[in-house]
């Protein structure tokens, strides 16, 4: 090994993965360590590789529909949208108000169950285990709600071309409405659990710290890089679905640390919730699908690029149409993929005990890098 | 306005297209198609602009490659798709040394299409087995011809 990284003898290597607790996934990452310390991390991916783009090639615009959501299973419905509205602007069709409101209120409670799960998980990687069990309480019920209405709990495949097949009813709304409220109830929870924990505090200030220049070339997006003070959100800068209907905020911080990351994710978990009770407010009624989806989608000639913002920043859908009822192309721009490339990185000068609150913090879903 | 000031950035490249794209319809602002050689000062000028590699990916056409560049940027909404066009069984300078957040990128690329990058500092295969003989988003892959 020592030969095949080119390194000198007085280091050695040590292998983490590619099954291990705190790589949440079958991730494995070839460490050089001095001491304590890294002094070089190689990432060895593609465990998990299933060939989605392969996939995409040798069946239709509809059956790939149910792949997405297992890309990244913990933000399926925002892989969901983004395909239906690359989709939709292939065949230009227009999405019902009601349609889009259900898109979005869905695609925040997944939000939240995804920012949810982070926290559990990131803090049970950082040693803690109480907060683990607070916070799959919540998601618990959030997961109820999505799959009353969706009929799955993780792997949703829910919006459809050009709308959503089943319409949301009042006893939605108010569950919409009562996990909202409850989820409120909890913040004092939370923060007294663990933001002003001092022993949490000391284990990720000035830890991991990313500048905005490395967010530009590594193609860093989400809670990261607003984590870096980067108010950028594809929520807000392209202003897709209903989001522009929506008075929310894009949380920042200040440092870029990990702590900052901690912060960002929790205020957006709040924000998110302002979305969702704005969004069972204005609720309009009207129809959930568009007039006249084609039966056999079939784009003509041309190439769409469509992004969205999910939990772990920009997914981007590249897709080539050669007139076929086949995708000639589908790209799928992962956001892990790239915060992922910058680990080596971050993880480089650091103890290995910080190895740990790195990865965490970058909030990974293998399955997604992979593909 | 960046998308102005990026215009105005390539124009002393002597590309071979640079031109205003449709957003409503592809989601580009601006299209770009750029000869392989000229690729790095695309880069160059494009990190200049402080925009962000948002996608590298590559096209089989059969006859030849297209790869297609994705650049953004986090200040203001300008999305960028620049088209190079690359003959088989040809490399393409890499630009890993510019944006390192290429290096996978390109070795997803060389990976899955088998298209070589020069200068690239750790070319081996990325998602697949490094004992893997075969690259899967070639339209001649056997598994293709499944069934409908």
């Amino acid at each position: 090994m020592t030969e095949l990284l080119g390194i000198e003898e007085k280091t050695y290597t040590l292998n983490l993965g590619p099954q291990h607790p705190s790589t949440h996934g079958v991730l494995r990452v070839i460490l050089e360590m001095d001491g304590e310390f890294i002094i070089k991390a190689e990432p060895v991916i593609g465990y998990g590789h299933r060939g989605h783009e392969h996939m995409a090639e040798n069946r239709n615009y509809t059956q790939f529909l149910p792949n997405l959501a297992r890309v990244d299973y913990l933000h399926a419905l925002a892989y969901n949208q983004c395909y239906c509205m690359a989709v939709e602007k292939f065949l230009d069709l227009k999405v019902p108000e009601r349609a889009e409101y259900i898109r979005v209120i869905t695609c925040e409670l997944n939000r939240i169950t995804s920012h949810l799960l982070w926290f559990g998980a990131y803090l049970m990687d950082l040693g803690a285990f109480t907060p683990f069990l607070y916070c799959f309480d919540d998601r618990e019920h959030l997961l109820d709600l999505l799959d009353g209405l969706t009929g799955s709990r993780l792997t949703y495949c829910f919006f459809r071309f050009g709308g959503v097949p089943i319409d949301i009813d009042d006893d939605f709304v108010a569950g919409c409405r009562a996990f909202v409220s409850r989820l409120r109830s909890r913040w004092d929870d939370y923060n007294n659990l663990v933001t002003k924990n001092v022993i949490f505090i000391n284990r990720t200030r000035d830890v991991g710290i990313i500048t905005r220049d490395q967010c530009i070339k590594y193609g860093i997006t989400g809670p990261i890089l607003r984590g870096s003070g980067i108010p950028y959100d594809i929520r807000k800068s392209e202003a897709y679905s209903a989001y522009p209907e929506f008075d929310f905020e894009i949380p920042i911080g200040s440092k870029g640390d990990i702590y900052d990351r901690y912060i960002v994710r929790l205020a957006e978990m709040e924000q998110s919730c302002r979305i969702i009770e704005q969004a069972c407010n204005q609720l309009p009624d009207g129809p959930i699908m568009a007039e006249k989806v084609p039966k056999r989608i079939k784009p003509p000639v041309g190439e769409v690029y469509q992004a969205v913002e999910t939990a772990r920043g920009s997914f981007g859908m590249y897709i080539v149409s050669q007139g076929d009822v086949k995708p000639y192309r589908i790209k799928l721009r992962t956001p892990s993929f790239a915060n992922m490339s910058f680990f080596p990185e971050m993880a480089v000068d650091n103890l290995v005990a910080d190895l740990v609150a790195n990865l965490g913090s970058i909030d990974v879903v293998i399955p997604e890098i992979d593909r | 306005m960046l998308k102005d000031n990026l215009t105005k950035a390539l124009a002393p490249l002597n590309l071979e297209k640079v031109a205003e794209g449709d957003y409503a319809k592809t989601g580009y602002h601006l299209e770009v198609a750029a000869l392989p050689a000229q690729l790095p000062d695309v880069a160059q000028a494009m990190l200049a602009a402080d925009c962000f590699l948002e996608s590298f990916t590559a096209v089989d056409l059969n006859e030849a490659f297209d790869l297609v560049y994705h650049f953004a940027s986090f200040d203001e909404l300008c999305r960028t798709a620049v088209h190079v066009p690359l003959g088989k069984k040809k490399g393409m300078p890499t630009i890993s040394h510019i944006y390192p957040g290429a290096d996978w990128y390109e070795r997803e690329v060389f990976d899955l299409f088998g298209i070589h990058f020069f200068n690239h500092p750790n070319l081996k295969r990325l998602l697949l087995p490094e004992d893997a003989d075969f690259h899967p988003l070639l339209k001649d892959f056997g598994a293709s011809q499944g069934n409908d």
